[in-house]
């Protein structure tokens, strides 16, 4: 007999806690990082933790269009480097001749947007197309935009890049990050519980079983992706602005997709918690392989990946029992399945 | 009053240059239960995805509801009124039975903002209903790949009919379940079918299904159609029984 029948009561205390518990520690997590700058830190630590929050944004946005949605996005780092770079052109240059530079504050928004903008100009050809190619226009996307900014050397300072004004103001950068991270964290999570979240995961489980049951497949992915890559526009946009410089090789960097993938590999893909998980454990690692190995970095990061495809594809959360959790092969099969 | 409600026209489709199905006409009526039967690799399958647009026909036209649908996506069909099961199962094994019905849910967003609403209660007092219609409601928080062969397929019905369809094509919604839950589908059919007026295209490799339920039949051999008319006609017509049973 393969079907255990829980007393009620029990399934429901069960799910009250797998439902609410998350969120809960999730609330105390952020309360208690809203107090942390008040303890005794230094400036390092402040910008450790914003890297930190940086990761857990960025991959959660990775892991709504790659984890939830299955579409593995190879070059999610097209929107991070957009919206860097909108970022240093809109505060350092003029580019429109009536327009004034803009503030932090006003390039911010437009940072964002544009970022999705590309999204859905992107998405509206390659999210018909069957999963690999996806990832491999989106591949292709981030190298091609690598190029275009660096041709574009009016606007764009090409190779030799931008410098953006020198501002040092740590408390505030890891305020920033902490409030986007708790934004897009808690707005995933909400996207998990909704209708939205279940009919993404649907898709990715059982694409043309989503699409025969009324679900309009291109319309939600469409919507994923617009999500992720605004906020990693955002990030992207932030990055600038804390690092005062950017160049094409700073900014798009393949390693930045690396981190983003394996961060929500090493959590859990398609689950809330498991980015912020993973980012942790992976600025942990980072930490101390950089400072014994450092000419390693990228080595033991590869074998991490290894590892982890070979003994947790499910990941920390997966391996604990997350349903929405897909371990990593089954994506990379369902990736080429769908049509 | 014969309106016709689903309609291929001169249907055909074929996979790297094997004709799977070969200017195949069909129109369900309005109220009718059709059946469609053929040999394994007749093209049966092939002419369902066709119908519902998740195989692009090579030629030939589809009519749903008097507008030519040929182009249209899966998921606008569905919305339209079309509901269809699948002959290789296709639910959500890692949800919970409620969680697919939910997923296959009554209203449908079209626009940017709906796919951002919440499914009303109203929607899973309606999962409730139909998960107890169909006798599954014990089961509504067990993860569907842990019911048997017969409940899944029960609970695909289940899903077809979530968003109260016009029409719900079935699969060979009894192939691999027991002789009691045959029993079971089919009486549920004859409800809907009676009470509610909905409409039925079957796949069937039981005859009897068949004739018990529908008023006419369409046979499909090697991709063509072969015969139509009711049960009784379809039984005694020589082609048929060649085909099945001849050489
Ligand atoms: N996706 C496909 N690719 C290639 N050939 C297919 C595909 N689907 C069906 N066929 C072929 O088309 C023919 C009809 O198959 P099908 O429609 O499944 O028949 P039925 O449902 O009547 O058993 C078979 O010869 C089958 O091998
Ligand atoms: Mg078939």
């Amino acid at each position: 007999m393969k079907l255990h029948k829980n007393s009620k009561k029990q399934t429901e205390k069960k799910s009250f806690l797998k439902k609410w518990g998350g969120l809960i520690l999730w609330i105390l997590l952020l309360g208690f990082l809203a107090l942390y700058p008040y303890t005794k830190v230094s400036g390092i630590q402040l910008f450790s933790a914003t890297q930190v929050f940086m990761l857990v944004t960025l991959a959660s946005n990775w892991n709504l269009i790659g984890g939830m949605t299955g579409y593995i996005d190879f070059g999610h780092t097209v929107f991070f480097g957009v919206g860097a770079y909108m970022m240093g052109i809109l505060v350092t240059q003029a580019p429109l001749a009536f327009a004034p530079r803009l503030s932090f504050w006003q390039a911010l928004p437009i940072a964002g947007l544009v970022a999705l903008l590309l999204a859905v100009s992107l998405g509206w050809v390659t999210l018909r197309l069957k999963g690999s190619y996806f990832s491999i226009a989106m591949l292709g996307t981030f190298a091609a935009t690598r190029e275009i900014v660096r041709i574009l050397r009016p606007l764009t300072g090409g190779g030799a890049g931008l410098d953006l004004p020198p501002v040092l103001n740590r408390l505030g950068e890891y305020y920033f990050m902490l409030a986007v991270m708790a934004i897009v964290v808690s707005s995933i999570w909400w996207i998990r519980r909704s209708d939205f979240g279940l009919s993404l995961l649907a898709i990715r489980e059982d694409e043309i079983g989503a699409e025969m049951r009324g679900i309009n497949t291109t319309l939600h992915k469409l919507v994923a992706l617009a999500i992720a890559a605004f906020f990693t526009g955002i990030t992207g946009a932030f990055w600038a602005w804390q690092n005062t410089y950017i160049d094409p090789d700073v900014v798009f960097l393949e390693s930045r997709t690396v981190e983003m993938v394996m961060t929500s590999m090493l959590g859990g893909l398609g689950t809330v918690w498991g980015p912020p998980l993973g980012a942790v454990v992976l600025y942990s690692i980072q930490n101390i392989v950089w400072s014994n190995l450092l000419n390693y970095h990228l080595l033991a990061l590869g074998i991490l990946l290894i590892f982890l495809v070979l003994f947790m594809p499910e990941g920390i959360l997966g391996k604990l029992g997350d349903r929405s959790s897909i371990s990593a092969i089954r994506l990379i099969q369902r990736w080429q399945k769908r049509r | 009053m014969k309106n016709p409600l689903l309609e291929g026209r001169q249907i055909s489709k074929s996979f790297q240059g094997l004709a799977a199905v070969k200017q195949v006409n069909l129109t369900v009526f309005t109220g009718e239960m059709m059946g469609l039967i053929g040999p394994n690799g007749s093209g049966k399958t092939t002419l369902f995805d066709c119908l519902c647009c998740l195989q692009p026909v090579d030629r030939g036209k589809i009519f749903f509801k008097g507008r030519n649908v040929t182009q249209a996506r899966p998921n606008q069909l569905a919305r339209m009124g079309l509901a269809r099961t699948f002959q290789r199962i296709r639910i959500y094994r890692q949800m919970t039975v409620l969680e697919n019905m939910l997923i296959s849910r009554q209203w449908r967003g079209e626009t940017l903002l709906d796919i951002f609403k919440s499914s009303h209660r109203q929607t899973k007092i309606r999962a409730k209903e139909l998960l107890e219609f169909l006798l599954l409601s014990h089961l509504d928080r067990e993860y569907a790949g842990n019911l048997s062969g017969g409940q899944q397929r029960l609970l695909e019905i289940g899903m077809a009919l979530m968003p109260d369809p016009e029409i719900i094509l079935l699969d060979e919604a009894t192939s691999g379940i027991n002789p009691t839950l045959i029993n079971t589908i089919k009486e549920r059919i004859l409800i809907l079918n009676q009470q509610q007026g909905k409409t039925f295209l079957i796949i069937e490799h039981n005859i009897n299904f068949i004739s018990d339920l529908c008023s006419r039949v369409c046979v499909l051999h090697q991709g063509e159609k072969l015969a139509e008319g009711t049960p009784d006609e379809i039984k005694t017509n020589k082609a048929v029984i060649e085909a099945y049973f001849g050489r």
